[in-house]
């Protein structure tokens, strides 16, 4: 089941400037681990396979939107989703800051606000909050998303950049906002449940997109996207919600769906635009654990270090969901000393189980 | 032994049930990965749930020789069995 958007005919908006921003309470991975140790001992006979399922995600530590010693006193969904909102809404202006700022862009030029999430609900959404602090028009446009999951900041790309197609001279930003560490629910003391423990952290990024005909819009077009929905794979990963929360839902057949699936798709997104992988420079892709990127290396046949990026990101700060493939997105910005005339393929999975691709051209 | 066994089993088929939502039947012949499906976090939670439930630890040494839930279900026996020999002689297994 495929849905592309290809859009030859109508001007490629830009991604001008990417935000990103981690909470300052930092743990390392060894770390949490003596803070967990406790807990899992409570039920568990075997803590040394549990210590090795969390060094095994290679993740050296992450940034945590409470201070450690915060986390066994929440106790309720209400408690956890308070602190999120909290901490989301101050993390999500101070991304939105950041963007718009390396844009050369105030609150005042932005048209339209796209908000994702996964890990936290508010109503009025975080968007509406940040339109109250940071003095946006009362005629912006908010579209605020939750359950697109990890594959909400490639999505969300893919539908900023739609709406900017039928609006060519407005400005919009994608804001991305995960707090994983708030969803933890110390009562699952499943297998999933300690493995997203040692996985997933907290983080932020925002995006400028500009419409091509917006007024000084730099930065890398957006070509085409490309939604890829997999039938019957609702169990794959995603949250059962309980009395106290998200409690997740993930399975280990997420590799094997990158490996079965993702070359195809990639390989008939790209000849749509009349190009192969060889076409593509760089790559960037969500850095959903390891065994994911191996996959994705593997399908899609990458030269070494071609992901190096998201490797070093899931090493430094773990998965943040939504949030991870724009870390990747702004370094790559920033750092890989594009050419003109380069392409791009940002990518990412999520629950549904289903897959983004955006098609990027320098 | 025999009691072992049949209580890993039964151990077994409540993991499949409850925990890996697996959910048509599981017999001491079907094959760990053919049959039931497991992947390597399948095998995890069914290795989690039987040493937490018989006290016991499983290896990936142990791994080696095991294909079908008889198999898995007799080597935690064998290790309800070592510990508690151990426990006779006075030592640690």
């Amino acid at each position: 089941m495929l849905s592309t958007t290809r859009h030859d005919a109508t001007p490629a908006p830009s991604l001008s400037a990417v935000g990103r921003a981690l909470p300052p309470h930092y743990a390392s991975q060894e770390q949490l681990i003596a803070a967990l140790r406790d807990l899992w001992a409570t039920r568990h006979f075997n803590l040394e396979r549990l210590e090795d399922l969390h060094r095994n995600v290679q993740v050296g530590g992450r940034h945590l939107a409470l201070p450690l010693e915060q986390y066994p006193a929440l106790a309720t969904f209400q408690q956890r989703n308070d602190a999120w909102i909290r901490v989301a809404t101050d993390l999500s202006e101070t991304v939105a800051r950041q963007a718009l700022e390396r844009a050369g862009l105030t609150p005042k030029d932005v048209d339209h606000v796209f908000f994702v999430t996964v890990t936290g609900i508010a109503t009025p959404s975080v968007d509406a909050r940040l339109v109250n602090r940071m003095g946006f028009r009362d005629d912006v446009k908010r579209t605020p998303i939750f359950g697109l999951g990890c594959v909400a900041g490639a999505a969300g790309l893919a539908r900023a950049s739609d709406y900017l197609r039928a609006f060519p001279k407005q400005t919009a930003l994608l804001i991305a906002t995960e707090l994983c560490s708030l969803t933890l629910q110390r009562e699952d003391l499943s297998i999933p449940n300690i493995i997203a423990s040692g996985l997933f952290g907290d983080g932020a990024a925002c995006v400028v997109l500009r419409g091509a005909e917006a007024s000084g819009a730099t930065g890398p077009r957006v070509v085409g996207s490309r939604s890829v929905f997999y039938p019957d794979t609702e169990r794959v990963m995603g949250w059962d919600v309980v009395d106290t929360g998200f409690k997740v839902v993930l399975s280990a057949k997420v590799p094997q769906l990158v490996k079965d699936h993702i070359r195809g798709n990639v390989d008939g997104f790209l000849a749509e635009h009349g190009l192969t992988r060889k076409d593509v420079r760089h790559w960037v892709a969500h850095t959903g654990g390891p065994k994911v990127l191996e996959g994705f290396e593997s399908a899609l046949e990458l030269e070494a270090g071609a992901l190096e990026r998201s490797w070093n990101s899931l090493r430094q700060v773990g998965n943040l969901s939504s949030a991870s493939v724009l870390f990747v997105l702004g370094e790559t910005l920033e750092e890989a000393g594009a050419k003109p005339g380069d392409w791009g393929v940002v990518m990412a999975m999520g629950p549904g189980f289903c897959a983004e691709m955006v098609l990027v051209r320098w | 032994m025999a009691d072992t066994v049949t209580e890993a089993m039964a151990e077994i088929r409540r993991i499949a049930r409850e925990e890996l939502e697996f959910e048509g039947g599981v017999e001491p012949s079907h094959d760990l990965l053919r049959d039931l499906h497991l992947d390597s976090l399948g095998l995890t939670v069914l290795a989690v749930g039987l040493e937490n439930r018989f006290r016991v630890l499983l290896s990936e040494e142990d791994a080696q020789g095991v294909r079908t839930v008889e198999d898995l279900a007799r080597l935690v026996a064998t290790r309800v069995e070592a510990r508690a020999t151990a426990s006779e002689a006075g030592t640690h297994p």
